[in-house]
C-alpha cells in the first residue's frame, strides 16, 4: 500500500512536470537563441488557452485537438510581435539592450493581462471534458485521463522541436544562430529573421501547453501567474538556453512539486521546489544542462 | 527638425485624446456623495469584485433613481472604485489612494478577509466609516471604530454548520464520526477551520481524519483526494476561494469517486462558472455556509438583478454590497450630514429592520455592537440543486428543502 501511494504520487509529479515541460522549452527557446527573458511567456500561454476554449465552444473542437490548432496562429503571432517590438531591442549591444527587453516583455505582459480582463471580463470559463474527471486505473494506482493525454502530447510536441532542431537544415541554422550570431551570419543566415522564427515557435509551444492545461485547468485572465514562476525555474534549473534542460527542468519541478507532500504539509508545496532550485544553483550554477557557452 | 515637430505634434495629440478621458466621470456636482469601493478587479479574485460592482451599481441607480438623499437636497451618490489586487500590499495602497485623492464619505470592501484587515486600517486612520461583508473574527477584534462587518463571523459560521451538518446526519441515520479539512489558508477560512481543530470537533466526538490546507494557487489536487478517498471522512469543511483550485479538488474528487458530503465556507462556492466547469451534477448537494443569499421573498429583486446584469442566478457579493450602499444611504439620511464622522455615528446608532438596507441579511435587522459586528448575524447554508444554489437553512426563509448526501 505504502509502495503504491510512492508510485502515485511519482506519476502523478511527472503527469504535471510534462506540462510544465512543455510550457519551459518555449521560454528556454526564446532564450538560448535571442537571450530574451520573455515575462509575457505565461500570458501567451493564457491566450493559447483561450484559443483553445474558443475552438471548443464555436467549432465544438476537443481541446487536445484545439491545442494543436493554435500553433500555427500563435507562431505568426510570436513572428508580427517579434518584427514589430523585440526585433527593434534585440541584436544590438548586448548590455545596452537588456534594460529595454526587460521592460518590454514586463509591458507586453501587463497590456495582454489587462486587455483580456476589460475585453473577455475576469469569469473564469473551463471547457468540460470527460477526460478531466476519469482515470486509467493501472493497479491501485490512477492515472487522470486528462493529464495523461496532456502528458503524451508534450512529449510528442517537445520531441518535433528537438528533430526539428538537430535534423533540420533551418534548425541548424537556428543552433548556429543562437551559438555565435556573428559566425552565423559570415554563413550567410539571416540572424534576424532565425530570431524571428525562435520567438513564434517558442509562443506557439507556450499556446499549445496552454491549450493542453486548458482541458483540466479552468481559464482566466491572470492564470499566468500561476505558473510564469515555475516556468523560470524550470528553465534556469535545466540550464539557461537549453532545450532538453528546460524540458527536464520542468519534469523535475513536477516530481519534486508532488514528492514534496510525503515529508511536508501542503502549505510548504512548493518550498520543495525552490530548495531543490537553490540546491542544483550551489552545486552547479550553470544548471543541469548547462554549459559555460549556452548552447539550444 | 521635422522629425521633433512630427513628434511634438504626436504627443499633442496623444495628450488631446488622454486628457479629456483622465477628467471624464471625475467631475461630480459638489454637493454629489462619494462612497469607496475598493475590491479586487484584477487578479485572481477579479471575478468576486466584478460581482460586488455590480451589486453597488444597482443600488446606486435606485438611489439615485429615486431622488437621491433627501436630506441632503437629493444629493446623488457616485461609485469610486479602487483596485484591490491580488495581494493586501495592494489593496492597502488603493484605499490609501482612493480615501486621501478626495472626499470620502463612506467605504465598502474589500471581500476577502486578509484584504479587508489591512484596507479597513486605511479607513480607521482616515476616520472614513467602513462596511465589510468578510467573515474574519480580526476584522471586528481590534477595537476599531470606523469599521462595521455585517456578516457572522467564521468562528460562529464554523459553529453553526457544525451543528446544522451534525442534525441533518443523525436525521438521515449516517452520524458524523470522521471530519475532513481541505481548503487555503486565507484569513476567513483559517478562521473557520481554527475553532473546528480546536475545540468543536472534539466535543462533538468527531476525529479529524484529514487536515490539508495549502497556500493558493494548488499545483494539484492528487493527494489530498487520495487521502479523502482513503479515510473516507462523513463530512468534508472546504475552504478553497481560488477558483482553479477549487476546480482541481472537485474534478478530483468526481474522478476519485469520492462520497464524503462537502461542507464549503464562503459565496465563492455558488457563483455560475461553477456549473459551466464542472457541470451541475458533480456539485449537486454540496453546501456551503455564507453571510448572505437571496430568500424567500426576494425574487423581485433577483429578477431585476439577472435582467440588469445577465447573470443566470444573484449571490452573496452583489447582494451584500447593493445593502450596504443603501444602508450607507441610510445612515447618510439619519446624520444629515455627508461628513464620514457623522455617518460612522449614525451607523453605530442605526437600528433598521425593512428596506433594501436590511435586503442581504438574516435576520433582517441592521444594529451594530460596540466592536462593530452586526448583531444577531446568523449565516445561511445555500446548496447546490439541479445547478443552482439555494438558500436551504434557515427554513423560514429557504427557497428549496435541504437534501442530504449523494
Amino acid at each position: 500500500m505504502v509502495f503504491a501511494e510512492l508510485v502515485q504520487y511519482v506519476v502523478t509529479g511527472l503527469l504535471v512536470g510534462g506540462v510544465y515541460a512543455l510550457m519551459s522549452i518555449g521560454l528556454g527557446l526564446i532564450f538560448g537563441v535571442m537571450r530574451v527573458v520573455n515575462f509575457a511567456q505565461g500570458d501567451f500561454m493564457m491566450l493559447g488557452m483561450y484559443v483553445t476554449y474558443f475552438y471548443a465552444v464555436a467549432g465544438s473542437i476537443d481541446p487536445l485537438v484545439g491545442a494543436l490548432l493554435a500553433v500555427p496562429p500563435f507562431f505568426v503571432l510570436g513572428w508580427i510581435v517579434h518584427r514589430l517590438l523585440l526585433a527593434r531591442v534585440t541584436g544590438g549591444d548586448p548590455g545596452r539592450q537588456h534594460d529595454a527587453q526587460l521592460i518590454l516583455t514586463l509591458g507586453l505582459s501587463l497590456v495582454i493581462t489587462n486587455a483580456t480582463t476589460m475585453i473577455l471580463t475576469p469569469t473564469p470559463r473551463g471547457i468540460r471534458t470527460s477526460y478531466a474527471t476519469q482515470a486509467f486505473a493501472v493497479g491501485p494506482v490512477l492515472l487522470n485521463q486528462a493529464r495523461s493525454y496532456a502528458f503524451v502530447m508534450a512529449l510528442v510536441l517537445a520531441g518535433l522541436v528537438y528533430l526539428f532542431l538537430t535534423r533540420t537544415d533551418l534548425g541548424r541554422a537556428l543552433r548556429a544562430a543562437a551559438d555565435d550570431p556573428e559566425a552565423a551570419s559570415y554563413q550567410a543566415i539571416d540572424v534576424r529573421t532565425m530570431h524571428g522564427l525562435a520567438f513564434g515557435v517558442g509562443i506557439a509551444l507556450v499556446a499549445a501547453a496552454g491549450g493542453l492545461l486548458a482541458t483540466y485547468y479552468p481559464i482566466e485572465p491572470n492564470v499566468a501567474g500561476n505558473f510564469i514562476v515555475l516556468m523560470f525555474v524550470a528553465v534556469v534549473l535545466g540550464g539557461l538556453g537549453s532545450i532538453p534542460g528546460a524540458f527536464v527542468g520542468g519534469i523535475l519541478i513536477g516530481l519534486v512539486q508532488s514528492l514534496t507532500l510525503l515529508v511536508l504539509p501542503f502549505q510548504l508545496q512548493n518550498t520543495g521546489v525552490f530548495v531543490a532550485f537553490l540546491l542544483v544553483l550551489y552545486l552547479r550554477p550553470q544548471g543541469l544542462f548547462g554549459r559555460r557557452a549556452r548552447t539550444v | 527638425m521635422k522629425r521633433s515637430l512630427s513628434r511634438m505634434l504626436i504627443v499633442a495629440l496623444a495628450l488631446a485624446l488622454v486628457v479629456p478621458v483622465l477628467f471624464m466621470g471625475q467631475a461630480p456636482a459638489a454637493d454629489d456623495v462619494k462612497i469607496a469601493l475598493v475590491a479586487p478587479l484584477s487578479g485572481r479574485w477579479a471575478r468576486q469584485g466584478q460581482l460586488k460592482k455590480m451589486g453597488a451599481d444597482m443600488a446606486i441607480e435606485e438611489i439615485n433613481g429615486q431622488g437621491g438623499i433627501k436630506a441632503l437636497g437629493g444629493a446623488r451618490i457616485v461609485l469610486r472604485e479602487a483596485d484591490a489586487g491580488d495581494s493586501v500590499e495592494k489593496a492597502v495602497s488603493a484605499a490609501q489612494r482612493v480615501l486621501t485623492r478626495e472626499k470620502i464619505s463612506a467605504g465598502i470592501g474589500s471581500w476577502l478577509s486578509s484584504f479587508t484587515l489591512g484596507v479597513t486600517e486605511v479607513a480607521e486612520r482616515l476616520q472614513v466609516p467602513w462596511l465589510s461583508l468578510s467573515y474574519a473574527d480580526s476584522i471586528t477584534e481590534r477595537g476599531f471604530k470606523y469599521t462595521f462587518q455585517t456578516s457572522p463571523v467564521s468562528s460562529l459560521q464554523a459553529e453553526q454548520a457544525l451543528d446544522l451538518v451534525t442534525d441533518l446526519a443523525k436525521k438521515n441515520n449516517r452520524p458524523i464520526k470522521k471530519a475532513g479539512i481541505v481548503g487555503d489558508n486565507t484569513a476567513a477560512s483559517m478562521f473557520f477551520y481554527k475553532p473546528l481543530r480546536e475545540k468543536l470537533l472534539a466535543a462533538k466526538g468527531i476525529e479529524l481524519v484529514v487536515d490539508d490546507v495549502w497556500t493558493p494557487p494548488l499545483a494539484d489536487a492528487t493527494a489530498i483526494v487520495q487521502k479523502l478517498r482513503s479515510t473516507q471522512p462523513d463530512i468534508v469543511f472546504y475552504g478553497a476561494t481560488n477558483f482553479p483550485d477549487s476546480i482541481q479538488v472537485l474534478q478530483k474528487i468526481k474522478e476519485f469517486s469520492v462520497k464524503s458530503p462537502i461542507q464549503g465556507v464562503g459565496a465563492w462556492l455558488v457563483t455560475p462558472e461553477y456549473v459551466k466547469t464542472v457541470g451541475k451534477d458533480t456539485l449537486d448537494n454540496i453546501q456551503t455556509v455564507v453571510a448572505a443569499h437571496p430568500m424567500k421573498g426576494q425574487e423581485e429583486l433577483v429578477k431585476k438583478f439577472k435582467q440588469r446584469t445577465g447573470e443566470p442566478f444573484m449571490t452573496q457579493d452583489p447582494l451584500c454590497t447593493y445593502a450596504h450602499v443603501w444602508l450607507i444611504k441610510e445612515a447618510i439620511e439619519q446624520a444629515k450630514s455627508a461628513d464620514p464622522k457623522a455617518i460612522r455615528d449614525a451607523l453605530a446608532k442605526i437600528d433598521i429592520l425593512s428596506g433594501p438596507a436590511v435586503s442581504a441579511f438574516y435576520p433582517p435587522r441592521v444594529r451594530f455592537d460596540e466592536r462593530g459586528r452586526r448583531i444577531g448575524a446568523t449565516p445561511l447554508i445555500v446548496q447546490w440543486q439541479d445547478g443552482e444554489p439555494y438558500t436551504v437553512v434557515p427554513i423560514a426563509v429557504a427557497t428549496r428543502p435541504i437534501a442530504w448526501h449523494r
